[in-house]
Parts: structure tokens; C-alpha cells; sequence
């Protein structure tokens, strides 16, 4: 699986300015659709959005290299999760996702459940194990 | 291993929205000329729904469209055409099956999909969000060309992610749904259609007795977004306010959360039948769309400086009432018009 990388693509002006159509309607009266550019205005939410989600990213991964939160947190994180989605995808219950947070559940977890997870974010048992 | 090549002459184009799109491009295969607005006007693509309960990536749940697979349900019935939908599978592997069996048969078939596993998708866009629509015209070999509207160009996917966003998992979970047209009638009561579409329409956003659905609930979240900053802190509720016109702007809208296109669809209609009053409803309708515009250029603004607003809420909140109102004067028009 590719690496989601996203920290530093929205800001390479060139990249990630996809051609999108929109539809447009002026004075006259006229709808008008037009393959174009995102406005300026438009791209300051994806801006804004990338810059929360890449700051929850770090913060989570600081608190698992300290030993506040388990993997799972991290992982969950990056792939664009919350606690309910994560529940949703690995088919495990609220609450028990929430419990698996705490490093100490985390490390007596049995294998099924870690291979639930570790299929919900695409990667491998080990990987999730382990994180950088 | 064989190899297999099949290539349906598909035309791809793009389109403001992924559903009303995939739905418009197969109607055109089939020889049945449906716009793009007139695909989401018949089957009913406009929305609105707030939850403010419901937290979707740390932000309340907003949706400007239905409900996914509405678009081609509901505007296939009223054209009178015969499409198939299923929608499970039991397992992965029996779906890929279906889809190539489709294939061979020479029908494009559009399917439901996760957006966060499309390889083709900008990375910039990805986000846990399992409605999106294409269509899977051709195969060769482990190769899928897909026609997905949002983007400019075809695409092509492998068969093992193709499989995997069909079975993204998650709320809205497509399990593989697809779905496909099997034969077109062409003299239907496009009258009919347009009318229905319309009255079912403006039924959704006036008429359902709930406070958080259709202009009702754009009036519940103007007094929402009101106490933000003072109930969640102001950086949080300019990530709020970002999300939400995210949802309204960003990929697959159109611009305006639909606005614009509905608005299209109208003036469309009122020109095919001669309406003057659709015309009119269609004009209001524009101005209301060139609003949300303006509220969004605003919002911008807040979100750009985002632990000192230099907008006040209060004043946004003004502003989306306003919308309502405007919006609602639109189908009230509606509701009264023979067609």
C-alpha cells in the first residue's frame, strides 16, 4: 500500500490543484458550467483541515512514543479515523476500542483482535506493533 | 493466466457530482439524453440535514445530498427505465464475479465506493467517506478502467483495490453494491418525471416535520453556529465552520452544495416546457446559490485566521437565516406550480 504522505503535498502549489466542474450562475440570469480551478477561498478549509488532522497525527504519535497511548490511537489518527468509524471498520464495539487506547490493555490484546485492526488500517500485525 | 481485454466505448464526462454524473453519463450510452442537473433534479439529489450530534471527524455531521444511490433509484423509476440494483453481495469475490460477467455482456456498470482507498483519488481529498459513485467500463487483464465523473480524465484501477473500496468498510458501507441499466425507453413523460422529482423535492426540505432536516435545519444550525465559539473555544469552531463549507464546496458539489445545479436543473426544465414561472423559481434559486457563495467567501475568512475570527458568528448565523428563507421562498414557488 502507498504511503499516505499528506503532510507536505497540499502545500506544493502545483500539486493537488485538480481541474473540477462547477457550475456558476451570473447577473443575467445564465447557469454557466466551467471545468476549472478551485477559488483561493475554497482551498483554505482543505488547508485548514489537513493542518488539524496533521497536527492530531503528530500529537498521537508523541503520546505513543511516551507511552500515553497505544498504537491504536496513532493509527487511527492517520487513517483519517474516530473512535466510532474505527469501531465500525474493525468491527469491534465503542468501548472497547476506547479500552484498547490504554498501552497497558493494548499489549495483553490476543492476536485476533490485533488482526482486526491491523486489517482495518492495511497494515501488518507487526507494523502496528511497532511504530517509527 | 489469460488475458482478458474488454473495452465498452463508454464516453466519460466530468461532471459537478458523482452521483447525478455516473447516473446522466449512463442514461447518454443508452441513447437518452439527460443533462446532469435534469439526472438530479428527477432523482432528487438536494438535501439538507444537520446533526449536530453525530461527529463525523471531530465536526457535526452535515449533508447536503441524499442519501446515497437515490439519484439513480428514484430517477430510473420515474424515467420508466430498466435498471437493476443490488444491493449485497455476500462476499467480495462473488461481486467481482457479477462485475465481470457485466463486462462481458458489454454493460458499464456503476458502482458505490469508499474514497479513502481509491488510488487514483488526489491525496489531498481522501477522507472516510463511502458514498462515491463510478462507473467500471473496461477491463484488461488485472486492470479496470473506470470512469469516475469527479475527476477529468478515465482512471484505472487493480483488481485488488477495486475490491477492497467496493468493501470499504464503515458507516454507508457500499458491500459491493452496483448497478446498471438493462434497457431504455425512449418516449417517456419527461413532464411526469420533472414534475414528481419536484414535488418530492420540496417535500424534503419543507415539509418533513423535524427540526433538523431541510430549510428548518439550516435555521437550526444558523442558531447553532451562534454559540460556537463561545461553547467550544474559537478555534474549534472555526474547524467547524471549515468542515461544514468543506462539505459544501469541496469535491463533487458543484459549488454551493448543489445549490447551483438544482438551480440549472430548473432553469432547464422551464425552458423545455415553457414555464415562466419555473424560469422565475430557477432565477431565485441562483441568487440563493450566489449567497451560499458569499457565506462561504466569509467563512473563508474565519478560517483562515483561525484563533482571532475577523468575522463575527453571530452575523454568519444572520446570514444562513437569511439563505433559509430565501431557499424556502423557492419551494414554496415550487409547490404551487402546474406544470
Amino acid at each position: 500500500m502507498e504511503e499516505l504522505k499528506f503532510n507536505y503535498k497540499y502545500k506544493d502549489p502545483e500539486h493537488g490543484h485538480y481541474k473540477e466542474l462547477f457550475y456558476s450562475y451570473d447577473k443575467d440570469g445564465n447557469y454557466d458550467k466551467r471545468v476549472r480551478f478551485h477559488d483561493d477561498s475554497d482551498r483554505v478549509f482543505i488547508e485548514q483541515f489537513w493542518d488539524v488532522q496533521n497536527n492530531r497525527i503528530e500529537e498521537a504519535r508523541q503520546n505513543v512514543l511516551s507511552g500515553k497511548k497505544s498504537p491504536v490511537y496513532y493509527f487511527m489518527e492517520k487513517n483519517l479515523l474516530d473512535p466510532m468509524s474505527l469501531g465500525l471498520q474493525a468491527k469491534i464495539a465503542l468501548w472497547r476500542v476506547k479500552l484498547h487506547f490504554k498501552p497497558r490493555v493494548f499489549r495483553r490484546l490476543n492476536e485476533k483482535t490485533l488482526e482486526k485492526y491491523a486489517e482495518a488500517f492495511n497494515i501488518t500485525v507487526e507494523q502496528l506493533k511497532n511504530i517509527e | 493466466m489469460e488475458q482478458t481485454k474488454i473495452m465498452i466505448d463508454y464516453t466519460h464526462r466530468q461532471a459537478g457530482h458523482c452521483e447525478s454524473g455516473t447516473t446522466s453519463n449512463l442514461f447518454q450510452y443508452y441513447g437518452m439524453d439527460i443533462s446532469e442537473p435534469m439526472a438530479f433534479g428527477i432523482g432528487n439529489g438536494l438535501y439538507f440535514s444537520y446533526i449536530p450530534f453525530l461527529k463525523i471527524q471531530y465536526a457535526p455531521m452535515i449533508s447536503f445530498r441524499n442519501i446515497p444511490n437515490t439519484i439513480f433509484r428514484r430517477g430510473t423509476k420515474r424515467l420508466g427505465v430498466d435498471a437493476i440494483v443490488i444491493k449485497k453481495f455476500k462476499t467480495p469475490k462473488e461481486s467481482m464475479n457479477a462485475l465481470d460477467r457485466n463486462l462481458e455482456k458489454g454493460i458499464p456498470t456503476g458502482m458505490q465506493v469508499g474514497v479513502f482507498h481509491l488510488t487514483f483519488f488526489p491525496p489531498e481529498y481522501r477522507m472516510q467517506y463511502n458514498m462515491h459513485n463510478m462507473v467500471v467500463y473496461g477491463r484488461e487483464g488485472d486492470i479496470y478502467h473506470v470512469s469516475d465523473t469527479v475527476l477529468e480524465k478515465p482512471q484505472t484501477i487493480s483488481y485488488y483495490d477495486l475490491q477492497r473500496v467496493r468493501w470499504a468498510k464503515g458507516a454507508f458501507a457500499p458491500n459491493g453494491k452496483m448497478y446498471w441499466i438493462n434497457h431504455v425507453d425512449k418516449n417517456v413523460d419527461l413532464r411526469k418525471a420533472v414534475t414528481d422529482g419536484i414535488a418530492k423535492t420540496v417535500y424534503e426540505m419543507i415539509k418533513i416535520p423535524f427540526p433538523l432536516i431541510g430549510t428548518k435545519g439550516m435555521r437550526f444550525m444558523a442558531k447553532d453556529l451562534r454559540k460556537w465559539p463561545k461553547k467550544h473555544g474559537k478555534e474549534k469552531a472555526s474547524f467547524y465552520l471549515g468542515q461544514i463549507l468543506r462539505m459544501s464546496e469541496e469535491v463533487g458539489s458543484g459549488g454551493a452544495g448543489f445549490r447551483f445545479i438544482y438551480g440549472a436543473f430548473l432553469k432547464e426544465a422551464g425552458e423545455k416546457f415553457d414555464n415562466p414561472d419555473l424560469l422565475e423559481a430557477s432565477e431565485l434559486m441562483g441568487i440563493a446559490a450566489n449567497k451560499w457563495r458569499e457565506f462561504s467567501y466569509i467563512g473563508a475568512r474565519n478560517c483562515k485566521s483561525r484563533s482571532e475570527p475577523t468575522e463575527d458568528y453571530g452575523m454568519l448565523g444572520d446570514m444562513l437565516k437569511e439563505i433559509s428563507y430565501m431557499e424556502e421562498d423557492v419551494y414554496k414557488k415550487l409547490d404551487k406550480i402546474k406544470i
